[in-house]
């Protein structure tokens, strides 16, 4: 049953970690390396808050705004000139990684550093204990695939940002203001990403290239679903899931590598990975 | 038709004076930094040289990704995985096998064995057909992480975090490596210069500018990537194994993701596809890295990242260009190619041509877009001598017809036989082979390339390239020559294509195509853009390919009166099937035909 659980956890942290990667690639059509940056952010945003004192439960928000503002200042300044060259956007945005990471260590020092979690210690669920943060982030992944599904089916901004997605320069000639919509989904993603750090923070510690990790894997399953939510919630359960089983019954080296090599393998055998066209 | 004047064949005259200005500057400089490496370890402090072994070596690797990704669109992440196989190739054999001149030579041909074998796989992971550039970097991303965690999980075997170190290694002194480094970095740069700038190099800028074209001239792309790679990985992997033999350590982030994506840093810092500016970048920012770190040690990593985010977007050319602009007081103009035209023999397309009994056989041939049916169930033959063409209004199927031809994996079912010879899933090169030749609806160019090398690009599949130089004359068959006279191209040899205006992209779309001495011609409207005068000219060729050379030729234009004028025989499409095959006169007199057009008064009236 733990295995289940763990199974189940992880899909739900890569999905965290990777949503807003992909909000991103679905609207922009570029891959944020900045990614794993954010991700270290949000990590520190929830560190400030251990140290100011503050009740844990504010990490999330805290770290979903500072993200927001992040990528807002971001997009204006470096995303925006580069949408016509994607593998360039990669570097640029991989270099900004490296910027974020220096700032932070500048700021905080790169020691490892530790946040406090809001809650502790396992519960028991279905004749198996197991911890009980780990199925808070379960919660909390589920919550944001809904605010996000809301979000783009939902709402007026949804509706223009599908628009944008499907067809840009159409959307474009009907007046929707793409510019405003990419300005916004860079800012989302960089948010999500932010928010995601903050959430793993607690199950391990803070450092300076913590982001590092999660942006391949995170990567990864972005490439392997297009740019559905849906199908990236299947990457995460599938992939998530080999990386688990492998973890255990192989070795954790490998473990680390599975969502990698089977992510590149797939992709070579069905470019479209799974999604469905 | 015969009245059309013989071609000038010495339209260019051969001017070799630049080429070889070009390498004794080469020559000069080469010497010059050789002087320079002599020198240098009498004159500098102990601890620059050890920083600047350190940084020839990376320059070498630097080299390669310049290679890969300034010249030929591979954003590679990779290189330094084979610079960490190449290291780890000393470093276990050294460790596990103590150092002796045998185990020396062992160790290196095990580096570049391994790197070689480990570049083939990876190339042929990346660099599939229809694979896309972003798929390839992530290959080549992928290499270095499952290299890296192969090394931290190798136990005492690799010294796992903390690599191998204190092994036994060369009896040789730092000057000396100093000097082998330099002289190492020195040869690679002025091979790699030749490299680039030879006929074989051309063809690298010409995959990175436009793939699918280079498919379409019958070069396969997925081999020639391949073995670029394995080249580079084998220079990144000797590089590697000096690097372990000189500082007597190897750890796991040499072979890592972020010294790949350092040296993809400098790169871009120099000046992508400059070769100097990442040479003397990754020497300039390694060195100041080795002195700064210390005083700085975050500050300093923080200035390069913003110079990188700074470079990639405001200046994506990089440094070099700049400072180069400096000196020259000016932007360089284009390398000026002048060369002579030759007419090639050709025979081969004598020979092709009388060997089939038909030139295209198609039949059932279907093809449908998820389940949107384009093409249903089309059957027809042509045969050498003909010249046919293919009408119907928009979306009847005419280019997914021309595509099905070209390309052995486009159609749904059916088959297609080309010189009684099918095609199965060929792809495009493949069907190159078989006879085809295609050109496109828009034009289909190399943007950066001049038109003689455009032309040259074409006739690669039947001369082979040299590796290092330039050849002074190009061959090309009669027909090709004489498109390019009818239309002025042989004034503009060394124009870049971007610079000319769209009818003569078109004709040279066209000359590069016949330069492929095919011997089935798909055409889709070749006419587009051009003056009367240039289009009467162009008929005019074309009936006599057919009617002289045997070339088949289908053709799609709109232009119903010029494909009156030319045609032998006209089929008309109509929502994917062929409702009418026959003569021009049968299908100017066709009622259908009418009917199809809008009820137009006639096929001469139906142009649009």
């Amino acid at each position: 049953m733990a295995q289940v659980f763990d199974v189940i956890t992880t899909a739900a942290i890569l999905y965290a970690v990777a949503a807003g990667l992909l909000i991103v690639f679905g609207v922009m059509k570029i891959i944020n390396f900045a990614h794993g940056g954010f991700l270290t952010v949000g990590g520190y945003s929830a560190l400030l808050v251990t140290q100011l004192g503050l009740n844990p439960w504010w990490s999330p928000a805290f770290a979903f705004a500072i993200g927001f503002l992040c990528g807002m200042i971001i997009e204006r300044l470096v995303v925006r000139p580069l949408y016509a060259r994607p593998l360039d956007a990669i570097l640029a945005t991989w270099g900004l990684g490296i910027i974020l990471g220096q700032l932070i260590t500048l700021a905080f020092g790169r020691e490892v550093q530790f946040v406090r979690s809001p809650v502790s210690g396992a519960i028991d669920l279905l004749g198996a204990s197991y911890s009980q943060y780990r199925l808070i982030l379960v919660i909390a992944a589920v919550a944001v695939a809904l605010a996000l599904g809301l979000l783009l089916n939902g709402t007026r901004l949804g509706l223009q940002t599908r628009a944008v997605i499907m067809n840009e320069s159409l959307a474009r000639g009907l007046g929707i203001n793409s510019g405003l919509v990419r300005l916004l989904t860079f800012s989302l993603g960089s948010a999500l990403a932010s928010l995601a750090g903050a959430l793993i923070t607690p199950l391990s510690s803070v450092d300076p290239n913590m982001g590092v990790p999660w942006l391949v894997n995170a990567f990864m399953l972005v490439l392997v679903s297009g740019v559905s939510q849906l199908s990236l919630g299947l990457a995460c359960l599938v992939l998530g899931g080999a990386q688990v089983l492998v973890s255990t019954y192989a070795n954790p080296v490998l473990g680390g590598l599975t969502i990698v090599v089977l992510a590149a393998v797939l992709l070579r055998l069905r470019p479209q990975g799974f999604a469905r066209e | 038709m015969s009245s059309l004047p013989a071609p000038d064949v010495s339209a260019v005259p051969a001017d070799t004076m630049r080429g070889r200005s070009d390498l004794r500057r080469l020559l000069i400089l080469a010497i010059a930094a050789l002087l320079l490496i002599t020198i240098g370890p009498a004159v500098l402090p102990t601890y620059l040289i050890n920083n600047l072994i350190r940084a020839f070596l990376y320059a070498s690797v630097a080299l390669t990704v310049d290679v890969l990704w300034g010249y030929t669109g591979i954003l590679t992440f990779g290189q330094s995985a084979f610079f960490g196989i190449g290291a780890y190739a000393a470093g276990l054999i050294f460790t596990h096998a103590g150092f002796s001149p045998a185990n020396a030579a062992l160790a290196l041909a095990a580096g570049i064995a391994v790197s070689a074998l480990v570049a083939v796989l990876v190339g042929w992971l990346a660099f599939y057909h229809g694979a896309s550039p972003l798929y390839a970097s992530v290959v080549t991303l992928v290499l270095p992480i499952v290299v890296a965690q192969i090394l931290y999980s190798g136990g005492n075997f690799t010294g796992s975090s903390s690599g191998l170190s204190g092994f036994d290694s060369f009896d040789v002194s730092l000057e000396a490596w100093f000097r082998i480094a330099g002289t190492y970095l020195v040869l690679l740069t002025a091979v790699a210069w030749l490299f680039v700038r030879s006929d074989a190099g051309r063809v690298l800028v010409a995959i990175r500018e436009n793939e699918p074209r280079c498919e379409y001239l019958g070069l396969n792309v997925s081999r020639i990537k391949i073995l670029l790679l394995t080249a580079c990985a084998v220079i990144a992997a000797i590089a590697g194994y000096a690097f372990a033999s000189v500082q007597m350590v190897v750890a796991p982030e040499y072979a890592g993701f972020v010294f790949g994506t350092e040296l993809v840093i400098w790169v871009a810092l120099g000046g992508r596809g400059t070769l100097i500016g990442p040479v003397v970048g990754t020497l300039l920012i390694d060195v100041s890295t080795a002195y700064l770190s210390g005083n700085l040690p975050f500050v300093w990593k923080l200035i390069v990242g913003l110079a990188f985010v700074v470079v990639i977007v405001a200046l994506p050319q990089g440094l070099a260009p700049l400072v180069m602009r400096m000196f020259r007081g000016g932007p360089k103009l284009p390398a000026g190619e002048t060369l002579s035209l030759q007419p090639a023999s050709e025979e081969p397309l004598a020979v092709l041509a009388a060997a089939g009994r038909h030139a295209i056989a198609v039949a059932g041939v279907r093809k449908h877009f998820g389940s949107l049916q384009v093409l249903e169930g089309i059957d027809f033959q042509a045969d050498h001598g003909e010249l046919l063409s293919l009408v119907g209004p928009n979306g009847a199927g005419k280019t997914t017809l021309m595509r099905c031809i070209g390309d052995g994996a486009e159609r749904s079912a059916g088959t297609i036989q080309v010189n009684d010879a099918d095609i199965d899933r060929k792809p495009p090169y493949e069907c190159v082979a078989l006879g085809v030749g295609r050109k496109f609806q828009n034009a289909n160019t190399f943007e950066t390339l001049t038109v003689a090398e455009s032309l040259r690009i074409a006739r690669t599949r039947l001369r082979k390239p040299s590796l290092w130089a330039r050849a002074a004359s190009l061959e090309l068959p009669d027909a090709a020559l004489r498109v390019i006279q009818a239309t002025g191209l042989d004034q503009k040899a060394a124009v870049q294509v971007r610079h000319l205006p769209h009818g003569q992209k078109q004709a040279l779309e066209l000359a590069m195509v016949l330069a492929l001495e095919p011997s089935v011609l798909l055409l889709d409207e070749p006419t587009a853009g051009l003056t009367k005068a240039e289009r009467t000219l162009i008929g005019q060729i074309l009936v006599e390919l057919t009617a002289q050379h045997r070339l088949c030729i289908l053709l799609v234009e709109h232009d119903l009166d010029f494909v009156r004028e030319i045609s032998s025989r006209v089929i008309v499409l109509h929502q994917g099937r062929i409702v009418l095959d026959g003569t021009v006169a049968e299908v100017v007199e066709s009622e259908l035909v009418r009917t199809i057009y809008a009820g137009g008064p006639g096929m001469g009236a139906a142009q649009r």
